[in-house]
Parts: structure tokens; C-alpha cells; sequence
């Protein structure tokens, strides 16, 4: 009887050591992550339910709930969400079916294959804070940049890019950027695929577009995915490039921008300013779990 | 007829496919043709004949006492970024080890974790971390770059490097135990070697990342020890032109990771190629 | 087994060739200064210098190395005296100044949270009249003035009054002016009078807009205005018309707070479609998107014929490298219905209360502030006297050497500043501390950039001018009280 309890609880502390052995190499990075990221986050949630200015200096007032009953009737911060969804889906979107176009372009031999792909993945390398200025003074700019010249020695009107379409212009930014990235991770999906599936169907008499919607489009699902995962993190967070493009504006303040214009950008509201990342955290998780779940199987497919 | 057709079509898309290269890349074309202009003639209709001169170059790289300097800033941003990317890898690949080849029990969740913590806008984690550093003494350091460049490159690299690591045959790894293989011996003898392009791939992407980072730095050290792309922004005048030395001071700072892309670009899609997304 | 060890080798393959890269250029970028002088080269030089100056003319100064951080915003006036720190000042003092350029608007984030928030970063920061009192106010700086009685070579009777009015608080002065500036309307003189028209020397914005009416063509604009959002930017320039159309911002309470919002009154709107339609009938292309430099490309490229921006523009016209050179004339900020309009603006050195050591920081502030340092400058400086920090010092416009290389408009530059009315900008009284072209009050950094974005819509025809309005009175009424 007792040895039998013995037996089962050294099973029992052998799988927690195993669970441990297993857990171990995982705590490092786990754990520096969650000291660098969750202090300031837990830091902010605690700034939000205050009212904290630091120009002029002001004490901290604890103000409970206040600053995010505030941000519900907020018609500026409305503004700038649509304007984050309108920026984030059309530059994820628009890049991917560029990088997609490209990347079936490059997937051919041709002559200075290897260069054309050098020359496109160029801007992806640029900083940003240099693509958004020489895209603004020397490409938009509508008295020296090279498109306006271009449209004038055609015959057309001079357009006034950036302030006409201050969200396209600050998106074709964008999208020149990540296009490189998509057509790169793209490639990657039709280098990747299984070239005798392709031998067979073609041997099967198939017509080239039958045999790409049918078998190379289904197999770089998974690519395309992952192009709008990464894509979709690192757009929502733009701004830099808003920034130097735009300046801010109707049409181009998007939610990081505000979160910058009510914080150090000038409010020095830092109490209602974390109440509105706290927000846009939460419903960014929210929107991610929901699109992860639903959208893809990047986490669900296969067994571990 | 029929192969005459081919051969015409193939033609043309080839055509399509310079032509679209070069309209991509000639931002870039013209921002270095610009740094090697006067600014007189950089701020005008654009030219594309003028006397090129070395002398924005020159400028940018002067050396003043108490400013920063090219130099400076390009061996903070080398110290920055090797070490932050070291980091981010030491870290990472066990993270990796541990929710791939023998995955936890909620790893799908721990990965998940490492994601969300991208959502967080910098821009709004800047005042709680400059309040931070403060208290840690760490403003105006490079170790404070160095930490936040790491952790914000780490969950790119855990989710990268898993997927890359998933990749490794079971059977190889029950084989190398069965052999008995030590956990070391396992990693270096069997694993490291087929998830290298990944490693590698994995790597480059951060170091093009922390490399063009502006925000935390401009932030949290400006001051002395600062990086790139600071001094890129250093060369930006309210008052007067400044066309073309910013494109001279452009194109030096972009250079590095330009060139490193371009060298890597063939590893690079092989790294996400066999298996970003498994 | 060698497949294995063939992997290894191209992995090891690749970062030393991204090593080898990074070398490369570090070495090929490092060469060319090697040629100069190797990197430690001018602080041993310093050293040195500073070594012989203690030796043979101060035997007292100090020996042991101190140094300060300054924050200063990057203007070529700042590069100057960045380039001319290590032989004017480090070689007599030993000080080593180490700057830190920062673009307008974010050397303002840093500056504001580092003296407000304790991050003890400078000893010297560069801020502007807009903060200077308030700063002040807030007890964050030095009062210089007790500085001042020991250091009597920085002669704070020589500053010009209203600049040092700007930058004081309740008899304390804050920050001591670098480079100061006005507004004013500059213009081609030769197309005025090709389309034989005069310009009277103080006009006002109806006949400076009849003006630019009648020459603009489509070669050339008829005048510049700034368009881009920002309060330093399109509300600076803004806010003088709007004061000299009678109207504000806000109220002020009778405690000197921010009362009602007055965005939704005609006369906020008058000034506000006269200045868009001025823009729309006879301004620069692309007006949304222009400031100062992006107007002075323009004149100085001859796609403008007047341009109404800051005094400090004229130096850089007259330049020797000017293509306008000596073509043009100046004239007083229009008016409507006051008697004055132009702004004041000043960039000025002050020393924050958690400055590790103050004293040093004097040293150099009194120095970079001083009639020395400007005549130093205009010995030394490439570009000559002309290019000297302008509008701080009397005893500036009254050197020869400077009237000879600014004759041009030098006079025109001081008449601006000296008319300028920091007092009594508008026809109501207004919150907060002095101020011309923006309002004394910290609000006012949100307000205006957030009101100018609206604006700047407007100017590029996005939005019309009644939602631009409504939007702003809505951003301004937040915050009143």
C-alpha cells in the first residue's frame, strides 16, 4: 500500500522534473521578457487611473476610471483608430499582393535575376526615419521632387501629394518598404514547395494557371499568413513615419501618433495618454488572439 | 511558333521585372545621387547633370570636439546592435528548443505571450521606461539600447527560430539519443547545423531592426553615445537647406545594412523557406 | 558527418563576411578623417592648449578636466558655434563642451522632460521664449541674474529689451538669448517694381494681399506663407494675422487662466479665411506642406515674389552665395487693426535646477551669449559677419563690421525686433505669460499643433474651413477653464 503511494509519487516528482527540464531553457528568455516589457506595462495601467501632467507640474491625482470614460467620447481619438485601420490594412494588404507579384516574377530565370532581386530588396533595408524624408523632399515634394517633375514634363498638373492624400501617401510609403519583405518571404513559399506534386501535375497535361491556383496558391497559404502576421505588428506601431511624412493631420494621425501628441508630443497628459495605449493594447491582443484563431492555423496546425 | 511565343512572353516579363526594380530602387538612386550634389542644385528642379562633389560627404563626417560624430555614432550603433543581437539569440534559441523539439506543456500560449508583447506601442512604454532608466541610472548608456533593442527584437526571434527548429526531424533527435547523445552534443551535432539559415536569416532581421531604430534612441540617449540614426536626424536644419548633406549622411548610414542585406538575401530566403511557418 | 561540418562553415562563412563588411566601411569611412587628425588628436590638443594657457595667463584655473552636456537645437547658427567651441572656449577654460543637436520639435520633448521630470541629463539646455518664463515660472532654472553681478563682460543692459523681457518671469531672467528674431515680409524689389507697384515700408495684409494678387503668375507665386501644422510653424505665423485681425485664442480669467475658447468668433474666422485664401489665390504650391525652409527653397529658387517669415531669413538671402543676393527689399509684418504685428522669437541658453554643476554651466552660457563670442564669431566664421547670431545684443548693430556686411537689412531687422508688441499683441487681454505669436500658456503646444493640423487641411482644401474651426474649437475648449 504504501510502497504503491511511494511508486506514484516518484512517477509524480520524476514528470514534475521532467516538466522542469523541459520548462528550464525557456525561464531566461521568458523571464527577461516579462521584466522588460511587463514593468512599464504594469507601470502604465497604474498612470492611466491618474491624472498626471508634467507641464505645468502638477501633483499626481489618483482619478479612478476618468481617463478612459474620457477616450469613449474622444471624436479625435476615433479619428486617429480609423485612420490606424485604414493605414495597417491597405499597407499590409497592398505589399502582400505586390511582394506576391514580384516574388512570382523573380521565381523565373531571366537575365540578371540575381540583381533585379538585390535592387528589390533595397528599401526594406533603409531606416525609416530616411525612407520618410527622401520620400518626402525628393519624391512628394511638389516644387523639387523627382514625381511632380516627372508628371510636368508629361503635361500633367503638379499634385500636392502629401497634403492632398496625406494617408496614400504616407501608405505608398509604406508599402515600398514592406514590399520587399513580402516578395521575400513569398519566394521563400515558392522555393519551399514540393517541386514533384508540380512534375506530376505537369506531366498530367495541367495548364500553368490551373496548377498555380490549384497547387502553388494553397501551398503558400501558410506564407502568406505569416506576411500578414509580421506585417500587421510592426505597421500598427508606425511612426516614424507619420511623423516625419505628415506631421500629423486629419487623415494621417494614426493611434501612436496621438499617443505621442497627448504624451511628451506636447499634451503632457501622461495619465490620459497611457489610459489610451492601455486601450489600444488590449484591443490589440483582442483583435491578434481573435485573427490567430480564427484566420490561420500558424499556431494550431501541426503537432508539436 | 509556339516556343517563339514562349520565349517572346518570358522576354517580357523579364522586361517587367527590371522595369519594376528600377522604380523601386530609384528613391535610393537619387537620395545617393543627391549627397554628392551642392545644395543649391539639390534644391531645385531635379538634375540629373551637375558637378559631383565629395564635399557633403566631408561634412558630415567632420569630426567636431563635442559633437556627434560619424565615427561615434557608427561604433555605438556596431556595439548596439552585435551585442543586443547576441543577446537576442543566446536567448531565444533555447526559448526555442523548449516550445519546439521537446515543447513545454502550454507552449502554444507561451509563444503567444512573446507575440502580444509587440502590441504594446513604444510610443506609449517610453515615459515608464525613461522613468525607469532614470532611476537605473541607465539614461544616456549604451546598455539601455542594448536591453531594449533585445527585448524587442526576442519575440520575433522565439517565433522565427521555433518554427525553424520544428523543422528538425524527430527521428534524428531520437536517433542522437539513442546514441546518447548529451542535450549538448544533441544541439551542436544534429540541430545547429540544419536550423543555420535560420539562425542566420533570424539574426539579420534583427540586426536590420535595431539598426534603423530611431525612437528609443533619440529618446532615452541622445546624449553622448548615441547611435545612427540620431546622427542621420543631426543633419536635419530649420534653418537653411539641407538636401543634400541629409543625403549624404543617408546614404552613409544606410550603407551597412544595405550591404549586409545584400550579401545574406539568398540565406535569408532559404531561412524562411524551409520553415517560418511550421 | 561533412555535410554537417560544410554547414558550419558557411554559417561561420557569413558573419565573418558581415564582420568584414562592417570593418570595411568603418575603416573606409574612418580613413577619411585619419588623414586630418587621428581621434584623440583635438582633445590632447585641447589639453594641451588648455595646459599652456593656465601656465602662462591664469595660473589659478583649474586643472582637473571638467565638462558639460548641452542640448541645443540644430540650426546652422548652433553648428557654428559647436565648430568654434573647442578653439574659443575648451583652449582657455579646459571646460569640454559636449553638444547634443536635436531637431525643433524633439529637442522640446527632451528638454521639457528633462528639466520637468529630474532626468539630470544637461547643464545647459536651448530653449525658446515660449518656454523660458514658464519654465521659470516653474521653478525649474537658474535665475541668471544672480550669476550676472559677477560676470559684468556678459552685460545684460546690452540685451535688447523686449528679448529680455521675453525671456524673464517676475523679474527673474531665465535664459540668456543665443539668437533672436521678428517677422517680417521680405520681396523681390525688382518684380515690385517691374509690375510697378510700390511696397510701403509698414503695409498692411490688405494691401500686401492686393499685391500678391496682381504679381502672382504661374512662374511665380506672389507670396509665401507657412502652411504646415505646428504651432512654432503655421501658428506662429498664423497667430500674428489673427492678432492683428482682432482676434484670440482665449479669454482670460480674471486670475490670468485660460477662460472661453474663441475659435467660433468672426473674427477668429475673418483672419482664418483671409489667410487661406490668400494662400489658395496667390500662394506658393503645395502651401500645407511649407515652412521656413521650404519657402526659402522657393525664393531663393525665384518661384516666390514676397515671403513673410522670420527676420533671420534675410541674413541667409543676402549671403554671398545667394542667388537673390541684393535683390531684395524689406518690409514691417502687416497690420490690420493694431499697430504692430510681427513676432518675437528667441533661442536661448538656460541652466536647469538639476545641473550637476551650474557654475561651469555659466561659464560657458555667459561666454556663448556674450558681444565677445559674436565678435569672435564674425572674425572667424566662413561666412563672415553676416552670418553672426542676429537680434540679441545692441552693441551687434552697432559694430561696424556688422553694418557693413548686413547693410542690407540690419536696420530693417532691428526696427522689427524693437517694434514687435510682446506687451500688447492683440486688442484682448490673454491667459498666461507674454507672447506674440503663440500664447503663454503650456496648453498652448497641444492646442496650436493640434488646431494647425486642422488648419493646414484646410490651407490643402481636405476639409473646409467651418470644420477646420469646429474641430479646433473643440481641441481649445478642452482646456479651458
Amino acid at each position: 500500500m504504501s510502497q504503491q503511494t511511494d511508486r506514484a509519487e516518484q512517477v509524480k516528482r520524476l514528470q514534475r522534473r521532467e516538466g522542469w527540464r523541459r520548462r528550464l531553457p525557456l525561464v531566461p528568455a521568458l523571464l527577461f521578457t516579462i521584466v522588460v516589457t511587463q514593468v512599464p506595462f504594469i507601470l502604465s495601467l497604474w498612470y492611466s487611473l491618474t491624472e498626471w501632467k508634467i507641464v505645468p507640474p502638477e501633483p499626481r491625482n489618483f482619478i479612478g476610471f476618468d481617463n478612459y470614460v474620457d477616450l469613449l467620447d474622444n471624436r479625435f481619438f476615433r479619428e486617429a483608430v480609423w485612420t490606424s485601420v485604414w493605414m495597417t490594412v491597405s499597407a499590409v494588404l497592398l505589399s502582400l499582393l505586390l511582394g506576391t507579384l514580384l516574388a512570382i516574377l523573380l521565381d523565373r530565370k531571366f537575365f540578371g535575376q540575381g540583381f533585379v532581386r538585390t535592387l528589390l530588396i533595397t528599401p526594406f533595408l533603409i531606416m525609416p526615419v530616411v525612407a520618410g524624408l527622401v520620400w518626402k523632399t525628393q519624391v512628394f515634394n511638389s516644387s523639387f521632387g523627382v514625381l511632380n517633375w516627372l508628371l510636368d514634363s508629361l503635361g500633367f498638373e503638379r499634385i500636392e501629394f502629401v497634403t492632398r492624400w496625406p494617408l496614400w501617401s504616407i501608405v505608398s510609403v509604406l508599402v515600398w518598404q514592406w514590399t520587399p519583405f513580402m516578395m521575400l518571404i513569398v519566394l521563400a513559399g515558392l522555393q519551399g514547395q514540393d517541386q514533384s506534386v508540380l512534375e506530376a501535375a505537369r506531366v498530367d497535361g495541367a495548364s500553368s494557371r490551373a496548377m498555380f491556383f490549384q497547387i502553388t496558391l494553397p501551398q503558400l497559404r501558410p506564407y502568406l499568413e505569416l506576411g500578414i502576421l509580421l506585417g500587421s505588428i510592426y505597421l500598427i506601431q508606425v511612426f516614424d513615419y507619420v511623423d516625419v511624412i505628415t506631421g500629423g493631420g486629419p487623415d494621417s494621425t494614426n493611434v501612436p501618433y496621438f499617443v505621442f501628441q497627448r504624451s511628451i508630443g506636447g499634451g503632457w497628459q501622461f495619465g490620459q495618454a497611457s489610459a489610451y495605449s492601455i486601450v489600444v493594447v488590449i484591443a490589440s491582443i483582442v483583435i491578434a488572439t481573435f485573427g490567430l484563431r480564427v484566420l490561420s492555423n500558424l499556431l494550431e496546425g501541426e503537432k508539436p | 511558333m509556339e516556343v517563339g511565343k514562349k520565349r517572346a512572353v518570358s522576354f517580357l516579363l523579364g522586361l517587367l521585372s527590371w522595369g519594376v526594380a528600377l522604380v523601386f530602387f530609384f528613391p535610393i538612386f537619387w537620395m545617393v545621387l543627391n549627397g554628392f550634389k551642392e545644395e543649391i542644385d539639390a534644391n531645385t528642379d531635379p538634375k540629373l547633370v551637375f558637378d559631383p562633389t565629395f564635399d557633403r560627404f566631408d561634412e558630415v563626417t567632420s569630426q567636431t570636439q563635442g559633437l556627434l560624430g560619424f565615427r561615434e555614432a557608427f561604433m555605438n550603433s556596431v556595439w548596439a546592435v552585435s551585442i543586443s543581437t547576441i543577446l537576442v539569440l543566446v536567448l531565444a534559441v533555447p526559448a526555442a528548443y523548449a516550445l519546439a523539439i521537446r515543447p513545454v506543456a502550454k507552449w502554444r500560449d507561451v509563444l503567444f505571450f512573446f507575440i502580444s508583447t509587440k502590441f504594446l506601442p513604444v510610443v506609449a512604454a517610453i515615459l515608464p521606461l525613461w522613468i525607469i532608466a532614470r532611476e537605473l541610472d541607465l539614461l544616456n548608456t549604451r546598455l539601455v539600447l542594448i536591453i531594449l533593442y533585445t527585448a524587442m527584437n526576442l519575440p520575433l526571434a522565439v517565433w522565427m527560430l521555433r518554427s525553424f527548429f520544428s523543422e528538425v526531424p524527430k527521428e534524428l533527435i531520437e536517433a542522437a539519443q539513442i546514441d546518447g547523445a548529451k542535450l549538448r552534443g544533441q544541439i551542436t551535432s544534429v540541430i545547429l547545423p540544419i536550423v543555420a539559415p535560420g539562425l542566420a536569416a533570424t539574426a539579420l532581421l534583427c540586426v536590420i531592426f535595431a539598426w534603423n531604430e530611431f525612437f528609443l534612441a533619440v529618446q532615452l540617449n541622445p546624449v553622448d553615445g548615441s547611435t545612427i540614426p540620431i546622427w542621420v536626424t543631426s543633419n536635419v536644419s530649420t534653418r537653411g537647406n539641407f538636401l543634400a548633406k541629409l543625403s549624404a549622411a543617408s546614404t552613409l548610414a544606410t550603407l551597412p545594412v544595405v550591404l549586409a542585406g545584400w550579401l545574406a538575401q539568398k540565406r535569408m530566403i532559404r531561412g524562411l523557406s524551409m520553415g517560418a511557418i511550421k | 558527418m561533412t555535410r554537417t561540418s560544410r554547414k558550419g562553415w558557411s554559417i561561420r562563412l557569413l558573419l565573418l563576411s558581415l564582420l568584414a563588411v562592417f570593418a570595411l566601411v568603418a575603416a573606409a569611412c574612418g580613413n577619411d578623417d585619419d588623414s586630418d587628425t587621428s581621434s584623440d588628436a583635438p582633445a590632447t590638443a585641447a589639453a594641451t592648449a588648455a595646459a599652456t594657457a593656465a601656465a602662462t595667463e591664469q595660473p589659478a584655473a583649474p586643472v582637473e578636466s571638467r565638462s558639460i552636456n548641452v542640448a541645443i537645437v540644430g540650426n546652422p547658427q548652433m553648428e557654428d558655434i559647436a565648430s568654434l567651441t573647442p578653439s574659443l572656449f575648451t583652449a582657455q577654460t579646459g571646460i569640454e563642451v559636449n553638444y547634443t543637436f536635436l531637431e525643433e520639435q524633439t529637442l522640446r520633448e527632451i528638454v521639457t522632460r528633462d528639466v520637468g521630470a529630474g532626468g539630470e541629463q544637461f547643464d545647459v539646455v536651448m530653449i525658446g521664449m515660449f518656454e523660458a518664463p514658464q519654465f521659470g515660472a516653474n521653478g525649474w532654472l537658474y535665475d541668471l541674474n544672480d550669476f550676472a553681478a559677477d560676470t559684468p563682460e556678459w552685460n545684460v543692459g546690452d540685451i535688447i529689451p523686449a528679448v529680455r523681457g521675453g525671456l524673464s518671469y517676475e523679474g527673474g531672467l531665465y535664459a540668456s538669448p543665443f539668437y533672436a528674431e521678428s517677422s517680417f515680409v521680405m520681396y523681390r524689389q525688382d518684380v515690385i517694381d517691374a509690375a510697378g507697384l510700390t511696397m510701403p515700408d509698414a503695409p498692411t495684409w490688405d494691401e500686401l494681399a492686393d499685391i500678391a494678387r496682381t504679381i502672382d503668375s504661374d512662374e511665380m507665386a506672389g507670396i509665401c506663407l507657412r502652411g504646415k501644422p505646428g504651432w512654432g510653424d503655421l501658428g506662429a505665423a498664423f497667430t500674428t494675422v489673427l492678432n492683428t485681425f482682432g482676434g484670440t485664442w482665449w479669454l482670460a480669467n480674471a486670475d490670468g487662466s485660460i477662460g472661453a475658447a474663441q475659435v467660433d468668433q468672426p473674427e477668429f474666422r475673418e483672419a482664418l479665411e483671409f489667410y487661406v485664401a490668400l494662400i489658395n489665390d496667390a500662394g506658393q504650391d503645395d502651401a500645407a506642406n511649407a515652412s521656413f525652409n521650404e519657402c526659402l527653397s522657393l525664393y531663393q529658387n525665384g518661384q516666390v515674389a514676397m515671403w513673410y517669415d522670420a527676420t533671420v531669413a534675410a541674413g541667409i538671402l543676402e549671403a554671398d552665395d545667394s542667388p537673390v543676393k541684393g535683390l531684395n527689399g524689406f518690409a514691417l509684418a502687416p497690420t490690420k487693426v493694431t499697430d504692430a504685428s510681427g513676432w518675437l522669437w528667441a533661442w536661448a541658453l538656460a541652466i536647469p535646477q538639476n545641473s550637476s554643476d551650474p557654475d561651469t554651466a555659466w561659464e560657458y552660457v555667459s561666454w556663448a551669449t556674450s558681444e565677445e563670442y559674436i565678435n569672435a564669431a564674425g572674425e572667424s566664421l566662413a561666412g563672415g559677419w553676416a552670418a553672426v547670431p542676429p537680434g540679441t545684443r545692441e552693441s551687434t548693430y552697432a559694430n561696424p563690421n556688422y553694418q557693413a556686411a548686413a547693410q542690407a537689412f540690419a536696420q530693417k531687422t532691428l526696427d522689427a525686433m524693437l517694434a514687435a508688441p510682446i506687451d500688447n499683441p492683440g486688442t484682448t487681454p490673454r491667459p498666461g505669460l507674454p507672447g506674440v505669436q503663440y500664447v503663454g500658456v503650456p496648453e498652448f503646444q497641444d492646442v496650436g499643433t493640434r488646431c494647425t493640423e486642422q488648419f493646414s487641411a484646410a490651407i490643402a482644401g481636405s476639409i473646409s474651413v467651418d470644420s477646420a474651426l469646429s474641430a479646433c474649437q473643440d481641441i481649445a475648449s478642452a482646456v479651458s477653464n
